[in-house]
This record gives C-alpha cells, structure tokens and sequence, in this order.
C-alpha cells in the first residue's frame, strides 16, 4: 500500500540484493530503510571493431545489461563522441563487469565508470546527505523521491542527528586502551557510560545493548578506524556476540587499507578506514581537517559535494570539489573520463617561460611598519575562474566571444559558462554569503562558530579546486587553465600595486592574492576604502580588507640578513590580534614552551598601544625570556612542554642521514612500534647518544637526561625572531641572556633611529 | 607537483653558483662586496620572475645597478644636504 512522507536522507549506497539502498529519517523520528530499482551506466569509445567485440563480450556475460549506442559530449572534444553505453541493472555488480571489460579491452576508453555511487543517485534526484525530502513509497519499495532543500540553502532544516560517540581513555599506538567512554550527546561533556575493555563479554554485551537502544546515526570515534571498530569486530567474532556497528544488519563493516601520499610538498598518512552501513562512522583522529572545521564542516562538504558523510570525512577537500564537478558534467549529460588521455598542448620554450610561473611573491620591505593595510583578493584564484570563465574546455578555445590571457595571450571562451565556473559559482556566492552572516552577528552568538567551520570547508574546497585544475590526473584539469589563472593573478596583483602607487602609497609587499600597503596619512578602514573600491573597479575581482596593523614587521633570512623572506613576518592589528607566518610559535614542530614564550613576548608587545613606545617594552620581553630560561634550567618546565612533534616525511630506511625524528621512531620501532610517512613521532632532546628520547616509549623519560642546552638555543632563537625588529641581534641577545652582560643604554630611551632598523613611522 | 622549469630563485641560486670560482679567487674583501650584489639582486626576484627573460642574469645584473643607483641617489642627497647645510 503507498505511503508518503517528508525526512532527510541520511545514507544512500548500491545494495547486491535490493539496487540501491536509502536510509531515511522521517520527521516523526523513525529511520527507515527503503530500497529501489537503480540502474547504472558506464560508456566506451574507440575503434568500432573494438567496441563491437566490447558488446559481443558483455552480452555474453551473466550481469544483465542493456546495451546501445549513443553520441555524447567528451568536454576535451569539438565534436561529440560516439559510444557504447552500458547500462547495469543492478548498481553493485557495475564495478566487477568494468574491470573486466577495461581489463580485455586496454585500448577503450571509458567514461563513467568509476565514479562514487552517491554521484550517480544525485546525478539523477538531485540528492545530497541530509537533504530535507518527500518519499512516496511502496511497502519497503521507494516510489519517489524529491528534494525539498538545496545544498546552497544558508539556513537549511537540519535533522535531529542521534550521534553517539565512543572515546578511548589513551592512543592504542602508544599504550593499550583500557576503558571506552561513551556519550550521546555532544553537547554534555558527561559521559554517559564506560566501559572497561575487559572482560570481553560483558563489554560487548553492555556496548550491543547501547547502540541497540539509542539506534545512533553517526557514531563519533577516538581511533575507530585504526583500532576501535576493527578491534569490537574481532573481539564479535570471537565471542559470537553481534554487535550492531552497522545499522543495515544485512551488511557487515567495509574496510580501506591505509595509505601515505605526498600532497602539497608533504607526506600524508591516512590510516586504515572503516565504514559502515546506515549509519555514518567517523574517527576523529583519521578524518581530514577534522581539527579545523569540525563536524558541521565534514556535514557541510557531505551536502555541497554530495559525497557520503563517512568518505568526505576521510578525504581530502580536492576529492570533493571533484565529486561537485563530476556531479556538474553528470547533469549535463558530459562525459566523465576514466583516464583522462590529454596531452598538454606543445609550446615553445619563450612561451613555457611566461606560462610556467606561480603567482607573484615580492621580497619584502624589511623592518618595522606602523599603520600598515592587509588587502586580500577574496578566494582570489577561484573568482578568477568563475570572473573569466576558465576551464579546461574554455581555455585556448577559439570563438567568436573571446578574451586573451594577460601575459600568455591564450584565448578563453567566453561564449558559453564552462564546466568549473558553473561548479565554483555557487560556493563562492554561499563563502560570501556565510563571511557576511558571520560578521553581522555578536561575538556571543552561537551560531558564528557554526558558520565560520561551514565556511572554512567552503575555503578548502576553493583551495584544492585551483590545484586540480593543473593536476594532470584530475579528470577536468588542464594545465593551461591552471597557468591562465596564475597570469590573471599576477596581472590582478599588479594592478593593484599600481592603483596603489597611483595613490601614492608605499607597497611593503605582494603575496599571491594579498598586499601590504601604507597609504600616507592613511589610519582606519574608511581611509583604505577609496584603494579597495580602485582595486576592485581594475581588476573586476572581490577584494577586502583583512585589518590595519597598528605595527607589522617583516623578517629577514636567518641565514642572510640582508636577504628578505617572503613569509615570515608578525604584526599587531589596531584591535590587538596578532598575526603571525614563519616564525616559530606557528611551526608544528615547535616545542610548546618556545612557542608559549614567543607568544607571550608579542603579546606584551601588543599591549603597547604606539609603534614608537615599543622599545619601551624591551626589559620586560627580557625579563620574560631571563624568567623562562630560568624555569627551563631549574628544570620546572612540565616534560610534556618540551616534546617536539615531527612527521616522518620516508621509511626509515630510506633516511642517509637520520633526522631527530627518524632516531626518535627508529627507538620506538625497536619496541615494536612503527610509524608510517606521514604520521608524528614525539621526542624530547636528550643527552648523549642518539640525542632524543622517544616520548612514546614504555619507559617514561628521565628528566634529568634533558639537552637544556638545545632547548636553550631554540628560546634564543625564538626571543631574537621577536627581538630582531626591536634592532637587538640574535648576538647581543646572547650576550644578554647567557653572558649576563647589561644593556647599552638604559631600558626605555633606546634612540629610534639607530634601534629600530628600517622603521617607517 | 612538479615544475618543467627550476623557479626563479632556483636560477637565482644557480647563476650564483655558477660564479663560485671567480667568487673564491677574489680576495675576502671583495668577496664580501661580490655577496653585497648578490643579495641586492635578490630583492627584484619577483620582478625577474615575470619579466621571464631567457636570460634571467641580465636581469640580475640589472638588479644590481638598480641597487647601486638607489645608493648612489641616497649619498647625493646626504651630500647635498650636508653641503646646504655647510652653504
């Protein structure tokens, strides 16, 4: 009999009995799962003879499919590409039958053949996780489906998600966990249950029943993926006691092996995954990002992205503005390649020259700067391809309407939206949107935490989407689309130095998609407007201010100080925030005693409210530095304060001369502990051979073993980083903390011009 | 991430490693002068960036007169201060 009702979409995956599975919330609170018929399609091009035995194959196969033969739109082609289209009737059987079929037929090419399965049912309902729905169904049997919300929606309706969240009490990397904290609300910090992992009976008796009786949707982990969950399955198996980790009981967990890749200049380490089935599962200590935009970010990529709640989590935002220009071409009836096959495009050396160049990085003014403007590009590289329409499918497109690439003088089609602006647009509109909400409510509002984590998802996905589209792999990427952006960008950029100048400022420095900036005269943010609305008016792109500093001071090499360095500087804004690049209290592998310390010394540096009063803060930064050093020799510092945290960036084999890091994990992995590339190894500097202790040994540090020495060294440093623009050099602040030697003049009346080098008042 | 061609500071460091037998052959003295341009020229390094000349030394060595000549500039107008001071 049929039946209607309106919830949210919580789970939808391809099911060997049933198609397609959905998990449904319905808003009188029960879950439900329905299931539907859900045929999937992949395609293959190429030589007619070869696609005819293609046919002959797959007739002869036991999958049921259904076979034709179509004309659709490659986007890297003019004209459209005739194919086989390959319908599978029933969805879980489609990645077998393609293996197969890629395997005996190498010289194909396939389109829409891997893709994630949530893509294909979005392609086709408009679906996303957590979309607000009306279903009409038939018994078990989903009739129809329609979405009542949108992804862009700023305030859309949001489920009563159960969450239950399962903690353990200590790292199974480092010790064995011996109680599992449980609460079912995140709001309480009080637990509701613990639980000791042993006995094994009891806890899995206790666990079953709680899933059982509070039925969670998502259930938060503490090492669920790289221990928890595997280690419960076990311990089921063991015990034949079923444990409802899943919700769909039809199903048992699925797992992913781990991985370590190298992404932006570093290796990162995934561990193992393991995900479940009508409930989402997400391990803290695995997820991507978790630490920056927390669980309304993971659910706000799941609904723009379209991805499964439990794969967004664990993969990197460029995985999801894939996913969102994978669901674009899906809508559009383009077809998504399996390999991309193109090539770039030959040019000559003069032109590699000019193309082959990031964005533009100035060497900075060197010094101490009062009343300074930070002006930034918003999302700078993705307005530039939504602005001028840049896509692999617009860029060297000749057509009646085209613009010329600033520089490189390769043209973009302009004549019809191309597949990446289409996908960026909206994300920008809903950024800005988000940023605007943000700044209109009160600090106290609840909500502003919520909307700053949505909206930094947001700013990953535009980051990644930039270096996609130069990634020879990714499926939409082209590198002349990813070098017609970084030209706009200088061009962008050097427009706005020049609208600068024109108004008579002094630029301090460029950096890609922001500049520093003194205007004369120049004091609060209406001063700036008339520069912002030029910039803004030049280069057709968003532009903001990010603050005026009250001071900012630009650092030079440690190595050479006469040589500027692009990213290393600190500053105080006109409200008292500081920011700070390069120095050490940003590095993660800055002990936290350093990094306290030198946060501590700009802090009392940010208390001054005049940039000439600043040399009258220098007793106290030294006094503050004497008093730590101090707590560091008479060894009050807590050991925890003082462990460095590095990640391995090799196998430890792969290492000619050991770094502190590769001796710390070689003396772990001697008590069987190993690390992967990419993951942190935690140390103290320690005397004698091989001159670090391993935090996570089973033998505790002794602390009288301590390097004092070492770590005084790098409270020197961090004092002369701060020091520096105050004109005291890293030699005299030696003199002044180890040698005891006094001051040259006395505190407090420091003549400005020769002790604060290169300051522009 | 790879790049087809060395960025500009990695030029920038070769071209400098390329002189380092003339460097070693001067007297300290000079060496130190020789340092001194060097790390003029690194100030214009964005400039020489997207000026992409083929041949990115002249574009040092432009740099470097430019550094000379804001030298120059600066002590002709401390003379010529000094002078209408004395005047």
């Amino acid at each position: 009999m049929g039946q209607a009702f309106t919830g949210w979409l919580l789970d939808v995956y391809d099911d060997p009995q049933d198609g397609v599975v959905l998990w449904l919330l319905d808003k009188d609170g029960a879950r439900r799962r329905l299931h539907q018929d859900f045929p999937v399609t992949f395609y293959a091009a190429g030589p007619a003879s070869q696609l005819r035995a293609l046919w002959r194959f797959l007739v002869e196969q036991p999958t049921q499919v259904e076979l034709d033969r179509q004309e659709r739109r490659d986007l890297f082609c003019q004209e459209p590409v005739t194919v086989l289209c390959v319908r599978v009737l029933q969805p879980a059987l489609l990645p077998r039958l393609f293996q197969e079929a890629a395997r005996r037929f190498p010289t194909l090419s396939f389109y829409d053949a891997d893709l994630a399965f949530s893509l294909r049912y979005a392609a086709v309902y408009n679906t996303f996780p957590l979309a607000y729905c009306h279903i009409t169904t038939d018994g078990q049997r989903l009739q129809n489906i329609t979405v009542l919300d949108s992804p862009w929606d700023m305030d859309p309706p949001m489920p009563p998600l159960r969450v239950l969240s399962l903690e353990l009490d200590s790292n199974p990397a480092h010790a064995s966990p011996a109680c599992l904290t449980i609460r079912t609300t995140l709001e309480n910090p009080r637990p509701a249950y613990r639980l000791p992992l042993r006995p094994e009976r009891p806890l899995l008796v206790n666990l079953a029943a709680i899933l059982n009786r509070h039925d969670p949707d998502l259930l938060l982990t503490t090492w669920g993926d790289t221990w928890l969950l595997p280690h419960l399955l076990a311990l089921s198996r063991r015990c034949q006691i079923p444990l409802p980790l899943n919700r769909d009981l039809t199903r048992g967990l699925a797992h992913r092996a781990a991985r370590s890749y190298f992404s932006y200049g570093r290796v990162v380490h995934v561990g193992q995954q393991t995900l479940t089935f009508g409930r989402s599962h997400i391990d803290r200590y695995n997820a991507m990002l978790f630490h920056d935009y927390d669980l309304t970010g993971v659910l706000e990529l799941a609904r723009v992205s379209a991805l499964s709640i439990q794969t967004v989590a664990r993969t990197s935002p460029g995985t999801g503005i894939s996913a969102m220009q994978i669901l674009t071409a899906l809508r559009q009836g383009i077809l998504v390649p399996w390999h991309k096959q193109q090539a770039e495009r030959p040019k000559t050396a003069l032109d590699l020259l000019r193309a082959d160049q990031g964005g533009m990085v100035y060497q900075p003014l060197v010094g101490l700067h009062a009343n300074v403007a930070e002006i930034d590009f918003i999302s700078m590289y993705p307005s530039i391809m939504a602005h001028f329409n840049i896509s692999p499918e617009t860029v060297g497109n000749h057509s009646p309407c085209t613009c010329l690439v600033p520089q490189l003088g390769i043209c973009i089609d302009q004549a019809r939206p191309g597949l990446v602006p289409q996908t960026l647009n909206p994300l920008l509109k809903k950024r800005v949107a988000l940023k605007i909400r943000t700044a209109d409510l009160p600090h106290w509002d609840p909500r502003r935490r919520l909307y700053k984590e949505r909206a930094s998802a947001h700013k990953w996905l535009l980051v990644t989407c930039f270096g996609y589209l130069g990634y020879k792999n990714a499926r939409f990427g082209r590198i002349e689309a990813h070098e017609a952006v970084t030209a706009y960008g200088r061009e962008a950029l050097l427009q706005a130095k020049e609208a600068a100048e024109d108004l008579g400022g002094l630029v301090l420095h460029l950096y890609v998609d922001g500049l520093w900036v003194k205007l004369p005269g120049a004091s609060t943010v209406s001063d700036y407007q008339p520069l912002l609305d030029e910039i803004s008016n030049r280069t057709g792109l968003p532009i903001g201010l990010d603050g005026i500093y009250r001071w900012v001071a630009f650092l030079p090499s440690r190595v050479d100080g006469r040589v500027p360095v692009p990213n290393r500087y600190f500053g105080v804004f006109q409200d008292g925030s500081l920011k700070m690049r390069g120095i050490e209290a940003r590095r993660g592998d800055t002990p936290p005693f350093i990094a306290q310390t030198q946060l501590a010394m700009l802090e009392r540096m940010a208390q001054v409210p005049e940039v000439a009063q600043l040399p009258g803060c220098l007793p106290d930064l030294l006094g503050l530095l004497r008093g730590r050093l101090a707590s560091l020799r008479r060894r009050r510092v807590p050991l925890p304060d003082l462990v460095v945290s590095q990640k391995l960036s090799r196998r430890l084999d792969e290492y000619r001369t050991p770094s502190p890091a590769a001796r710390a994990a070689a003396q772990l992995e001697s008590t069987g502990k190993s690390l992967q590339p990419g993951q942190r190894v935690r140390f103290l500097y320690a005397l004698g051979d091989p001159g670090v202790y391993a935090w996570d040994l089973p033998i505790p540090p002794d602390p009288a073993c301590l390097d004092l020495a070492r770590y005084a060294e790098l409270l020197l440093r961090a004092g002369a980083t701060i020091l520096q623009p105050l004109g005291v050099s890293e030699a005299t602040l030696r003199d002044w903390l180890f040698n005891n030697a006094g001051y040259g003049s006395c505190p407090g009346v420091l003549p400005l011009n020769s002790s604060l080098t290169g300051l522009q008042l | 991430m790879g790049r087809t061609l060395p960025s500009i500071t990695q030029a920038f460091l070769q071209e400098q490693q390329s002189f380092a037998r003339f460097r070693r052959a001067l007297r300290r003295s000079d060496q130190l002068v020789l340092d001194d341009l060097f790390a003029a020229a690194h100030q214009h390094l964005a400039a020489a960036a997207y000026a992409a000349h083929s041949l990115p030394f002249e574009t040092f060595l432009l740099a470097m007169l430019m550094e000379e000549h804001k030298e120059v500039l600066r002590l002709r107008g401390l003379v010529e201060d000094l002078l209408d001071h004395q005047g």
